[in-house]
């Protein structure tokens, strides 16, 4: 059958391939054009948000299980990066793999317990997971710093050849952010691939099986327990990498950064990108990681938002945020829960008809 | 030996027995039908024969025992079943849901799918053929790419049958495959039966409530009644039990 062997690959059609060589090579192009630090930040974060958010979305997308839990994850990482690549001085390959290592060990741990609980006990468990990893966080001082936190300005950013916090190229010198932005992408871009590659396969038709109908899946051979901690397992871990990155990219690690905000953060990012669609999780990223920044950056254009109270306007920055991440989740919830994926899923079927007929 | 055995199996719900202490045998090939008003007790046996719930007594498969055994040990061993309410993967297509038949004929872990590459992907290939055979076999070609929420409840149970089978089990449990369909559709689906006890010589054990369906169809059958076996035999013995006669055809004539 000639169908089979197309039907096997990433992607299928010569339309989805032209799509993505244009967005790798507008991701490469990127950095030629912009320069300023402020938009660069804003992709660097969007770049370590996509990693993260392509975890969750393996958890909570593919097999169904709401997590709240995602920033205790990603500390966990940041700390990593601290401990073995700042103060230990370790290769940039090996505390990112031992970021890993420790999201998915801790992730193996406390899975089986998590996820027994279906539902709403599931998010409340997993929620109490940031709140004992702020305690942590806090009181571990000899490898945390404690409530100083710890800095990762130290940590070792290059790969062979490449020292990501300077390289060049002939004819051009890239910044560190510029530098870093294409590390976290790259890193993201894996993900993707990893997570793409699972969806297709065994594993992953498991795990939709399981979010589909667990009792049917049990029904045909797959263990409940083995594909939710598997998925358990590859969230964290990739939440921890992505932690990892973003406590080099600011340079310091506190305790209290990974708290509930961010978990709610990352769900509703996979929310508004696509919940179960592996492109979802990279759109949300884009539009919404970085959405906090740039509300700061503009907030003097918003007369109603204050910085520090008294100073006039209604609600602060921060509030603000989180009602505008509460409204895009109830806004694409009701309107589009497939999110932002879909609405490009449905613009490339017009397309399609609108080509085909003459 | 048989190739299942069921031994003096019981299951209460709380205060409700549903099943009380029922036996019987299905040879390898057979054609084995239970039928029993509503309520009687047959989805129970059903989900007693693949581990959804633990009864009293004995089951054994090629002499294995299997109650206390885990739903998905159970599928691993070859028993394959379709569900009176259909349980698809509705968000998926149909080589999809045929695939996942297959998950415990397949190898590929969490890295071998993430790398996706030699094992992973010629297991894929290898699997995909027998999928592609049996949606040909159940006529399943026109909606092979479609996610099978939006199909035809016809369709669906197809689709759910041809899931079971592609778990190569060694004995195919169908509960009430035709609830709810039309004549055309019933006629197709005892044809798809019958393909596939000539073609595949898979023992099969049928669940109805409607007892001409499976008077023509079945080698033999059990009839049920409160959870309870009244009548064991061939169509004809059925048709002549005293038991049966008052019990379940007697309210008919
Ligand atoms: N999960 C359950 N909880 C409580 N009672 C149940 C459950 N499943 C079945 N029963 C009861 O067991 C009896 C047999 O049901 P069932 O096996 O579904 O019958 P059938 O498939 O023959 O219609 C019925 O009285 C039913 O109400
Ligand atoms: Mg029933």
């Amino acid at each position: 059958m000639a169908t089979d062997d197309t039907a096997l690959r990433l992607l299928p059609t010569r339309f989805s391939r032209v799509s993505i060589g244009l967005v790798v090579a507008v991701g490469v192009l990127v950095p030629f054009v912009v320069s300023g630090d402020f938009w660069m930040t804003v992709l660097v974060s969007a770049g370590i948000f996509a990693m993260g958010a392509v975890g969750l979305n393996v958890l909570t997308g593919f097999t169904g299980q709401v997590s709240l839990g995602h920033a205790f994850f990603l500390g966990c990482g940041a700390y990593t990066a601290a401990y073995l690549g700042a103060a230990r001085g370790w290769p940039l390959p090996l505390w990112l793999l031992a970021a890993g290592v420790i999201g998915g060990v801790i992730g193996g741990i406390v899975g089986p317990f998590a996820l027994r609980l279906k539902g709403n006990y599931l998010v409340v468990v997993t929620l109490g997971l940031v709140f004992i990893g702020i305690h942590i966080f806090e009181n571990w001082d000899r490898v945390t710093g404690g409530t100083n936190g710890t800095s990762t300005s130290q940590a070792e950013l290059s790969l062979g050849f490449t020292d990501f916090r300077s390289f060049s190229i002939p004819g051009k010198d890239f910044s560190e952010l510029q530098g870093l932005y294409y590390l976290v992408w790259i890193l993201a871009g894996l993900f993707v691939l990893v997570s793409a590659n699972i969806v297709r396969s065994r594993p992953g038709r498991a795990l939709q099986a399981v979010r589909d109908r667990d009792v049917a899946a049990e029904v045909v051979g797959i263990s409940l327990p083995r594909y939710k901690i598997g998925a358990f397992v590859i969230s964290s871990s990739m939440a921890a990498m992505a932690g990892a990155m973003l406590g080099v990219q600011q340079q310091f690690v506190g305790p209290t950064s990974w708290n509930i905000f961010l978990s709610i953060q990352y769900v509703a990012i996979i929310i508004v990108g696509g919940v179960g669609m592996v492109s979802g999780a990279v759109l949300g990223a884009l539009f919404l990681g970085p959405l906090p920044e740039i509300v700061e950056k503009y907030s003097d254009k918003l007369p109603f938002l204050y910085e520090v109270k008294g100073e006039g306007g209604i609600v602060s920055i921060a509030a603000f945020n989180e009602m505008l991440f509460g409204a895009l989740l109830i806004v694409f919830l009701l309107f589009e829960p497939r999110g932002l994926a879909a609405l490009w899923l449905r613009a490339k079927a017009r397309f399609r008809t609108a080509r085909s007929t003459p | 030996m048989s190739l299942l055995e069921v031994r003096e199996i019981s299951l209460s719900f709380g205060g409700v027995r549903a099943i009380s202490d029922v036996t019987f045998d299905v040879e390898a090939g057979e054609l084995f039908a239970v039928i029993g008003p509503n309520g009687a007790g047959k989805t129970s046996i059903f989900n007693c024969l693949n581990g959804v719930y633990e009864p009293r007594g004995s089951i054994k498969l090629e002499g294995l025992e299997l109650t206390g055994l885990p739903p998905s040990k159970i599928a691993s061993l070859g028993i394959a079943r379709t569900f009176q309410n259909l349980a698809l993967f509705s968000n998926l297509d149909v080589i999809s849901n045929l695939m996942l038949g297959r998950h415990h004929l397949m190898k590929t872990g969490f890295i071998a799918g993430a790398l996706w590459v030699g094992r992973a992907k010629r297991e894929e290939i290898v699997h995909r053929r027998r999928c592609e055979e049996i949606v040909e076999l159940l006529e399943l070609t026109p909606y092979r790419r479609q996610p099978i929420g939006t199909l035809p409840y016809g369709i669906q149970k197809r689709i759910e049958l041809g899931r079971a089978l592609a778990m190569d089990p060694k004995v195919l449990l169908l509960d009430e495959p035709v609830a709810g369909m039309n004549l055309e559709e019933t006629e197709g689906m005892a044809r798809y039966i019958l393909d596939i006890r000539d073609e595949l010589g898979v023992a099969m054990v049928l669940v109805e409530h409607d007892m001409h369906f499976v008077m023509d169809l079945a080698d033999r059958l059990l009839v049920l009644e409160f959870g309870q076996v009244i009548a064991v035999g061939t169509p004809e013995q059925i048709a002549n039990d005293p038991n049966v006669i008052r019990a379940y055809l007697g309210e008919a004539s």
